[in-house]
C-alpha cells in the first residue's frame, strides 16, 4: 500500500513535466513488437473448447496443428504443418475410410515447470502421435465439454468413448479420481485413432467425410502434453489448463493478465527455429500465392523461403470500446485495426483508401468472409412456422421481399459486404454468382398480394382484426443492435406487420430458446473450414434447437432437404454434389426458413510499416508471416503526436482574464 | 464510551448480515443457477456438465436450511459461511478466482481514486473558499451558475467529450490504456484525473460554498471583524477550521467508495481496477463476482461509518451515545 | 387495458391534479406567498419546465385513426400522440444534417427537404421528434419513481420517527442495510435480477434512492413530535393517525418538494448510464446519448444526435437545478443542507 501510495506521488509530479500521449514504455519503441487489440477478454485457452475468433487469434500462435492453410493461396488449400504431408483418403472395408498422418520428428513443445513435476530435470519433451490422440480423447470427454462433439462423431468409436467414460466414472469413484491421462487408454481410447508409433497416428472414419481433414487445420485437434492437463488443474495455486497453454507453436504465452494484456514471445526451441535446413511449409514463408499478392508486396524477394516468424513479441491489448481503440490506430500506437463502422467515410472513398489516409502511408486489403448474416423464422412458431402451412409460408415469403439487403449494407455497412442470395458465400465450392434469389429482391406490391393470400389483408390479423403482432427476438440490448432491428421492423410495418423487439438479457433470451417460445431472430455463421456442407448442416433436421440443441436455430426440417444433404455432404466437388446444392437452394427459396442478408465483407487496414498482411476469413495463425519496419514506425509516432499546447495557455489566459479584474474591484471597494 | 463502540460494532455486523442476506434473495432466489450455468458452458452442454459445474461453484445444494437434511448442507449457510470468511471462491464466468481478481484490481483502483479523492477535495475547497471570499460579487454569481452547468452534464458526456478534445484532437495523453510503471503510470491517469475532477467539481463546490456561507454568517466571525481581522484571515485561520466538521463529514463517507473503484472511468479509460471488474461481471452475467463487489462495498462502508461515528463521540462529548 | 389508453387517463388524472394543486396552493397563504416568490425568482427555468411538461403531456395523449402514414400501414392502425402526428410520414432513408435538401451521405434528396430543424438519424428518423420523445420518457422516469419514492419514505419515515421504539429499530435496521451497498451496483444488481423495463427501472431506482428521503423525514418528525401544539393535541386525546395528517405530514410538505425537485435529476442522470450498461428505459435521453457517441468519430462529423439529445437533458436538468435551488431557499434555507 505504502509503495503504491509512493508511486502515485512520483506519478503525480512526472505528470506535470511530461506531457505525451505514448502508451508504450520508450524501450520497446525500436522493437519489433506487434501491437493489437482486443475486447472481449478469452473465456478458455483450452484448445479442445475454445470456439471463438478472438480466441482462436491468441490460441492459434501458441498451438500447432498438424495440417495448415496456405497463406496466401485462394481458393484456401492446405499444407502440412506438424504432419510431414497432407493424407489421403484410403478406403478400408464397411464403407470406412483411414486417413494416416506422419508427425515430423524431433519437434518440441514449448519449455514449461511442468514438465519437470513428472520427469524430474525435464522442461520440454518431444511431440509425439500419442499427444494428438490425447486431445482427441479430449474432445470426446463429456467432462472437457467440447463444442465440436459432433464432426468428430464420424470416428470410429468416438462417441463410444464418451458414453465409457461417463459410465464408469458414475459407477467406479476411484476410477474417477484418477488422472484424465490415465482413465483413456484405461477404456482402451477412441477405436478409430491408432498410435502406429512415436511419430505416426492413424484415423479411422465409419463413413466418407472428407472435410474431416479441415478439422486438423483447426486448434481443436492440436498435439496437447497431458503433462499440462495434469498439473494445471487449479489446485493449490496452480493455474487451470484454460489459462495456461503449453503447445509447439511459434509463440509462447509470457504474460496473461487477461483482463487488460496479453503478451505472445517467441518461443526459440520451435521446431522452425530449430531446424531451418527442414524448410517446412509451416515454418518457412511461401514462395507462391493468388494473382495480387506480388503486387500487394506479399512476395517480395527479401522475404520468399524466410524462416519464420519474423515479429519478437506481440502485445494484445484490452480496448472495451471500439472509438478509443481505433484513434490510437491512427496515432500509430496499434499496427493494424479493422474499420469501425463510424470511422468508414474517413479511411474509404469510393472504395479505395481516402487520399488523407494514404498521405499517412496507410494500406487496406479486402475479403469477403465466408460467412452468412440472416433472419430467420422459428419454424415450430404456429403463425411463422411449418403449422401455419402455405399462410405461413406466403407471411415468411412476404416478409422476405420487403428486407433490402442493399439498404442495409449501406446503412450499417458501409456497403461493405454482398447481398445475399443463399447461404452460400463467394468462393465457396456451390456458389453462383449469376443466381438471383426471387424472394430477395424488394417488391412491395408482391409481398402485399401474398398478404392478401395468406389471409392477412393489409397485415390485419382476421381472428385480432389488429396488425398481425409478431415478435423478433434477441439478447443484444445496445443501442446499435437495436437500431439495425428497427430497420427490420420499418421495413415490415409497410406491410402492416407490427413486429416487436424483444430484447432481453442473454439468459432470458437462452431460457425463450430452450423452450422454443420465439418467433423471428437474427444470426450470423462464420464457416469452420472452406466447405458448403459447413453451412447447409444448419439446416439439416437433426441440427434442430428443438430437438438436438444444434445451431439449427430456424428448427427447420424438411426430409427432402435432408436427404440431399445427406447425398451432399459425403462427396468430393464433383457434378452431383453440385446438383444437390442447387436443388436444396431451390427448396430454401421458396421454404424461405431464413431471410438471407449479407456475406460481410472484411476490410483491414494498416499502417505501411507492417509487410505481410493478409486477410484471413478461416481462423488460422497469421501473425508468424508479417513483419515490421519498427524505426519507421517510431518516426512517424513522433510526428503524428506532437500535442497542440496552445490550448492550455489560452485556457490559463481566459481564466485570469475573468478573475482578476473582479479581484481588483473587489479589494478596491473593501478600502 | 467502550460499551457504545462495542453496541456500535454489534450494530454494525447485524447490517452486514441484512446486507447477505439481501443479496441471497436477490442473486440466488431470483436468478436461477441453472441459467448461470449454461450461460457460462453454451446452450449445448449436457446434463451432467451442468451438474458438474454447480457442484464446482457450489450452486448444487437446496436453497433454505429447512429444505435441506442438515442445515450446513444449503446454500444460504454456504453463502454466509462463505462471504464472511472472505472465501469468495469463482468467477461464474470464466472461473478465475475472484479474491485474486480483486487483489490485482486493488492497486490500480487505488491510483486513480485516491488522487481523485485527494486533488477533488483540494480543488473543491480551494474554488469553493475563493467563490466564497467573493460571495456577492460577479465571481459569486459566476461560480455558482457554473457548478449548476456542471451538474446538469451527464459523466457519459464529461467522458466521452474529454476523450475527443483532450486525447484525439490535442493528443496531450494516450486516450486509454494503464501501466504500472513510474514511466506511464501518470500519463496514463491524467486525461481520467481531469475528467473525473471536471464531472465531480459542480456538486462539490457548490456543497462547499454553502458551508462557507454558512460559518461566515456566525457570530464568532463578526466578532473577529470587529476585532478587526483581515478578511483573508478569517476566510483561512477561522472559517476554513470550522467549516471542516460537517465537510469531512460529507467525504469521510466516500472514502470506502475509493476501493471499489470508479465505474464508469475505469471501463471507459481501460484502467483494469475494481470498477472495470465490476463492469465486466455487470455484462457477462457474472453474479458470483457481483455481489462480491457489492458485499465488500458495503462491508467497507459500515466499518467507515463506525469510525466516524466513534471519532466523533471521542471529539464532540455534545454527541450523544446512542 | 391497452397501454394509451392508460396513458390518456394518467395524462388527464395528472392534468386534473395539476389544477387541484394549483387552486390549493392558491388557497394557502404561506404556499401562495412561496409559489409568487419562486415565479419572481427563476421565471425561465420555470417556464423551461413548463414547456418539457407540456410536450410529455402532448405525447401522452393519443389516439386511433385520423393519420396519413404514407408508408407506415402499421401506424394508421395504432393509438398515436398529438407528438406523434406531428412527426408522422415525415421519415427520410438515413442521415442529414439540420434543415439539409439532401441526404448527408451520398447527397440523395430528401422527401422533405428542409424540414428537418434537427437533421435525421441512421434510419432518417427526425431528430428533433426523438428528442421531443425523450422528454416524456424522463418526465416518467423522474416522476414514477417520485411517486414510488416519496409515500413509501414518508410512511417509513414518519412512522419511525413517530412511534419510535421497535418500528424504529425495523425501518432503521433496513435503511441502514440499502445505505450501506453501492447505490449504482444494488441498482444494477436489481434491474438485472427483475428484468428490463420501464417499471422495473423506477422501481430499482426507487429503492436504492428511498432511504436519504425517509431518514429526513424521520429525523424532522421526531423533532415535531416534541412540539408543544403536538404534545398538546396528545394531551387533549386527539387520536394518533389524526395528529399525524392535522399536523406533522403538512409541516413536512415543504420537504416532499425540495426532495422531490433535487432527486429529479439524479434520477434522470442515472438512466442515462443505465442505457450505456444496456439496461436503461427505451427511448431516453441517455439511450440516444449512447447510441450517438460512436457518430463523433464519423467524417465529417454527426453532431446533431448527440448535441440535441445532450442539449436536452442539460437544459431540463439545469432549469430543474436552479428551480430545486430557488425551492430550497424559500422554503427551508436551513434543515436541508446536511442531508442533501
Amino acid at each position: 500500500m505504502r509503495r503504491a501510495a509512493a508511486r502515485v506521488l512520483v506519478a503525480l509530479g512526472a505528470a506535470l513535466a511530461a506531457c505525451s500521449n505514448d502508451p508504450y514504455p520508450g524501450a520497446d519503441a525500436e522493437r519489433k513488437v506487434f501491437y493489437t487489440s482486443f475486447a472481449e477478454p478469452p473465456k478458455t485457452l483450452d484448445p479442445a473448447i475454445s470456439y471463438t475468433t478472438n480466441e482462436h487469434a491468441i490460441l492459434g500462435n501458441i498451438y500447432d496443428t498438424l495440417l495448415e492453410y496456405h497463406y496466401l493461396k485462394r481458393p484456401y488449400t492446405l499444407i502440412p504443418g506438424l504432419a510431414t504431408s497432407v493424407p489421403s483418403a484410403e478406403p478400408r472395408g464397411g464403407g470406412r475410410v483411414a486417413y494416416r498422418f506422419e508427425l515430423r520428428p524431433g519437434v518440441l513443445f514449448q519449455e514449461d515447470p511442468c514438465f519437470e513435476r513428472f520427469a524430474p530435470g525435464a522442461r520440454t519433451r518431444e511431440v509425439r502421435a500419442a499427444d494428438v490422440a490425447f486431445q482427441l480423447a479430449r474432445i470426446a470427454d463429456p467432462a472437457v465439454n467440447s463444442p465440436v462433439v459432433e464432426p468428430f462423431s464420424n470416428l470410429v468409436g468416438f462417441r463410444e468413448l464418451g458414453k465409457a467414460l461417463a459410465e464408469r466414472r458414475e459407477s467406479d469413484p476411484a476410477f474417477a479420481l484418477l488422472p484424465r491421462h490415465e482413465q483413456y487408454p484405461a477404456l482402451g481410447g477412441i477405436e478409430g485413432v491408432r498410435v502406429l508409433g512415436e511419430t505416426s497416428l492413424e484415423i479411422v472414419l465409419a463413413a466418407p467425410y472428407p472435410q474431416i481433414l479441415y478439422w486438423f487445420a483447426m486448434q481443436f485437434t492440436a498435439p496437447v502434453p497431458w503433462e499440462a492437463v495434469a498439473h494445471y488443474d487449479g489446485e493449490d495455486g496452480r493455474d487451470f489448463f484454460a489459462d495456461h497453454p503449453v503447445g509447439a507453436g511459434p509463440y509462447r504465452l509470457a504474460v496473461y493478465d487477461k483482463y487488460a494484456r496479453i503478451v505472445l514471445e517467441r518461443h526459440p526451441s520451435w521446431y522452425g527455429a530449430l531446424h531451418p535446413e527442414w524448410r517446412a511449409p509451416g515454418a518457412t514463408y511461401p514462395g507462391e500465392g493468388e494473382p495480387g499478392d506480388a503486387a500487394a508486396g506479399r512476395l517480395d524477394p527479401g522475404y520468399v523461403g524466410g524462416p519464420l516468424p519474423f515479429l519478437e513479441r506481440v502485445e494484445f491489448r484490452r480496448e472495451k470500446e471500439s472509438i478509443p481503440a481505433f484513434n490510437k490506430f491512427l496515432q500509430g500506437y496499434y499496427d493494424a485495426s479493422g474499420i469501425i463502422r463510424e470511422s468508414f467515410d474517413k479511411v474509404v472513398r469510393e472504395d479505395r483508401l481516402s487520399p488523407e489516409m494514404a498521405a499517412l502511408g496507410m494500406q487496406l486489403e479486402k475479403s469477403v468472409i465466408p460467412a452468412v448474416y440472416y433472419i430467420g423464422f422459428n419454424m415450430d412458431d404456429p403463425v411463422v412456422g411449418r403449422a401455419g402451412g402455405e399462410r405461413g409460408r406466403k407471411l415468411r415469403q412476404a416478409m422476405s421481399l420487403v428486407i433490402d439487403a442493399q439498404e442495409y449494407t449501406r446503412l450499417f455497412t458501409n456497403g461493405r459486404g454482398v447481398p445475399a442470395q443463399s447461404p452460400l458465400p463467394p468462393g465457396i465450392f456451390g456458389y453462383d454468382e449469376a443466381y438471383r434469389n426471387p424472394w430477395r429482391a424488394v417488391d412491395l406490391e408482391r409481398a402485399r398480394r401474398l398478404l392478401v393470400q395468406a389471409g392477412y389483408p393489409h397485415g390485419v390479423d382476421p381472428t385480432t382484426q389488429a396488425p398481425l403482432r409478431l415478435s423478433f427476438d434477441t439478447p443484444d440490448t445496445s443501442a446499435r443492435g437495436l437500431l439495425t432491428f428497427q430497420f427490420f421492423v420499418d421495413a415490415w410495418r409497410k406491410l402492416g406487420i407490427d413486429v416487436e423487439i424483444s430484447a432481453t438479457n442473454y439468459n432470458q433470451f437462452q431460457e425463450k430458446v430452450r423452450n422454443g417460445a420465439y418467433q423471428i431472430f437474427q444470426w450470423g455463421w462464420v464457416a469452420d473450414y472452406p466447405d458448403p456442407e459447413n453451412f447447409f448442416f444448419l439446416l439439416w433436421s437433426e441440427m434442430a434447437r428443438s430437438k438436438s440443441g444444434g445451431p439449427n436455430t430456424a428448427n427447420f426440417s424438411d426430409p427432402r432437404f435432408d436427404a440431399l444433404f445427406l447425398a451432399m455432404k459425403s462427396r468430393e466437388g464433383d457434378a452431383e454434389r453440385l446438383r444437390s446444392i442447387r436443388e436444396m437452394t431451390a427448396l430454401l427459396e421458396s421454404e424461405r426458413p431464413w431471410i438471407e442478408l449479407i456475406h460481410p465483407e472484411e476490410y483491414a487496414l494498416y499502417h505501411g510499416w507492417l509487410r505481410n498482411v493478409k486477410p484471413a476469413g478461416m481462423s488460422y495463425p497469421t501473425i508468424k508471416y508479417r513483419d515490421l519496419d519498427a524505426a519507421r514506425r517510431a518516426e512517424l509516432r513522433a510526428v503524428w503526436n506532437e500535442p497542440v499546447r496552445w490550448p492550455a495557455f489560452a485556457l490559463a489566459a481566459v481564466g485570469v482574464a475573468i478573475v482578476v479584474p473582479g479581484v481588483a474591484t473587489f479589494l478596491r471597494e473593501r478600502q | 464510551m467502550l460499551a457504545y463502540v462495542i453496541r456500535r460494532l454489534l450494530y454494525g455486523a447485524v447490517v452486514v448480515l441484512g446486507v447477505l442476506l439481501f443479496l441471497f434473495v436477490l442473486f440466488f432466489t431470483v436468478t436461477d443457477p441453472d441459467d448461470v450455468a449454461r450461460r457460462a458452458l453454451g446452450e449445448k452442454a449436457l446434463p451432467e456438465v451442468i451438474e458438474q459445474w454447480k457442484a464446482n461453484h457450489g450452486y448444487d445444494k437446496p436453497l433454505w436450511p429447512w429444505q435441506a437434511e442438515r442445515a450446513t448442507e444449503s446454500l444460504l449457510y454456504d453463502h454466509f459461511r462463505r462471504m464472511l470468511s472472505f472465501d469468495f471462491g469463482r468467477s461464474d464466468a470464466d472461473d478465475a478466482p475472484i479474491a485474486e481478481r480483486i487483489r490485482r484490481g486493488m492497486g490500480p483502483s487505488l491510483s486513480l481514486t485516491v488522487p481523485l479523492f485527494v486533488l477533488g477535495l483540494g480543488v473543491g475547497l480551494a474554488l469553493s473558499l475563493f467563490v466564497a471570499f467573493f460571495r456577492e460579487t460577479y465571481i459569486d454569481r459566476m461560480g455558482v451558475f457554473l457548478c449548476v452547468l456542471g451538474m446538469s452534464v451527464s459523466i457519459l458526456l464529461y467522458i466521452v467529450g474529454g476523450q475527443y478534445a483532450i486525447g484525439k484532437l490535442l493528443r496531450w495523453f494516450p486516450i486509454s490504456g494503464f501501466d504500472f510503471t513510474p514511466e506511464l503510470l501518470p500519463r496514463f491517469l491524467a486525461l481520467p484525473l481531469v475528467v473525473g475532477l471536471a464531472a465531480g467539481f459542480g456538486s462539490d463546490v457548490r456543497f462547499y460554498r454553502t458551508v462557507f456561507l454558512e460559518e461566515t454568517n456566525r457570530d464568532y466571525v463578526r466578532t473577529a471583524r470587529a476585532k478587526g481581522c483581515g478578511e483573508g484571515r478569517i476566510m483561512w485561520g477561522h472559517v476554513l477550521r470550522n467549516a471542516m466538521i460537517p465537510i469531512l463529514t460529507h467525504t469521510v463517507l466516500a472514502i470506502p467508495f475509493l476501493f471499489t473503484g470508479a465505474l464508469l472511468l475505469e471501463s471507459f479509460f481501460g484502467i483494469p481496477g475494481l470498477g472495470a471488474i465490476t463492469v465486466d461481471a455487470i455484462q457477462g452475467n457474472d453474479f458470483s463476482t457481483l455481489r462480491t463487489m457489492v458485499y465488500i462495498g458495503s462491508l467497507l462502508f459500515i466499518l467507515g461509518q463506525i469510525l466516524t461515528d466513534v471519532s466523533y463521540s471521542l471529539a464532540d462529548p455534545r454527541v450523544r451515545l446512542g | 387495458m391497452q397501454a394509451w389508453l392508460i396513458s390518456n387517463l394518467v395524462a388527464g388524472a395528472l392534468f386534473a391534479g395539476g389544477i387541484a394543486l394549483g387552486v390549493a396552493v392558491r388557497r394557502n397563504r404561506l404556499w401562495r406567498e412561496a409559489t409568487g416568490e419562486l415565479a419572481r425568482r427563476r421565471p425561465v427555468a420555470l417556464g423551461v419546465i413548463a414547456l418539457f411538461v407540456g410536450v410529455a403531456l402532448l405525447d401522452s395523449v393519443a389516439w386511433v385513426g385520423g393519420v396519413e402514414a404514407g408508408e407506415d400501414v402499421v401506424a394508421v392502425l395504432e393509438a398515436q400522440s398529438v407528438i406523434d402526428r406531428a412527426f408522422l410520414g415525415f421519415q427520410e432513408k438515413s442521415y442529414s444534417a439540420p434543415f439539409a435538401s439532401a441526404e448527408f451521405y451520398g447527397g440523395a434528396r430528401l422527401a422533405h427537404p428542409g424540414r428537418h430543424p434537427l437533421g435525421t438519424d441512421i434510419l432518417g428518423r427526425d431528430v428533433l421528434y426523438l428528442t421531443l420523445k425523450g422528454a416524456r420518457v424522463a418526465l416518467l422516469i423522474g416522476g414514477l419513481t417520485s411517486l414510488i419514492t416519496i409515500p413509501l419514505a414518508l410512511l417509513f419515515g414518519v412512522s419511525a420517527g413517530y412511534f419510535g421504539g421497535r418500528i424504529d429499530d425495523v425501518v432503521f435496521f433496513v435503511m441502514s442495510t440499502l445505505a450501506s451497498m453501492p447505490g449504482l451496483l444494488l441498482l444494477i444488481a436489481l434491474i438485472m435480477a427483475m428484468g428490463r423495463s420501464t417499471l422495473s427501472v423506477c422501481i430499482a431506482l426507487a429503492v436504492t434512492g428511498w432511504v436519504g428521503f425517509c431518514r429526513l423525514a424521520r429525523g424532522e418528525t421526531l423533532k415535531l413530535r416534541e412540539l408543544d401544539y403536538v404534545q398538546a393535541a396528545r394531551a387533549l386525546g386527539v387520536s394518533e393517525p389524526r395528529i399525524i395528517l392535522r399536523h406533522i405530514l403538512p409541516n413536512l410538505m415543504h420537504l416532499v418538494v425540495v426532495t422531490f425537485v433535487l432527486m429529479f435529476s439524479g434520477l434522470v442522470l442515472s438512466e442515462a448510464i443505465l442505457s450505456w450498461l444496456g439496461i436503461g428505459v427505451d427511448g431516453s435521453w441517455g439511450q440516444m446519448i449512447d447510441r450517438a457517441r460512436d457518430e463523433l468519430s464519423r467524417d465529417p462529423i454527426i453532431w446533431w444526435n448527440l448535441s440535441a439529445a445532450g442539449a436536452a437533458l442539460f437544459v431540463l436538468l439545469l432549469a430543474v437545478n436552479f428551480v430545486g435551488d430557488a425551492v430550497r431557499d424559500i422554503l427551508d434555507p436551513r434543515t436541508l443542507r446536511e442531508n442533501l
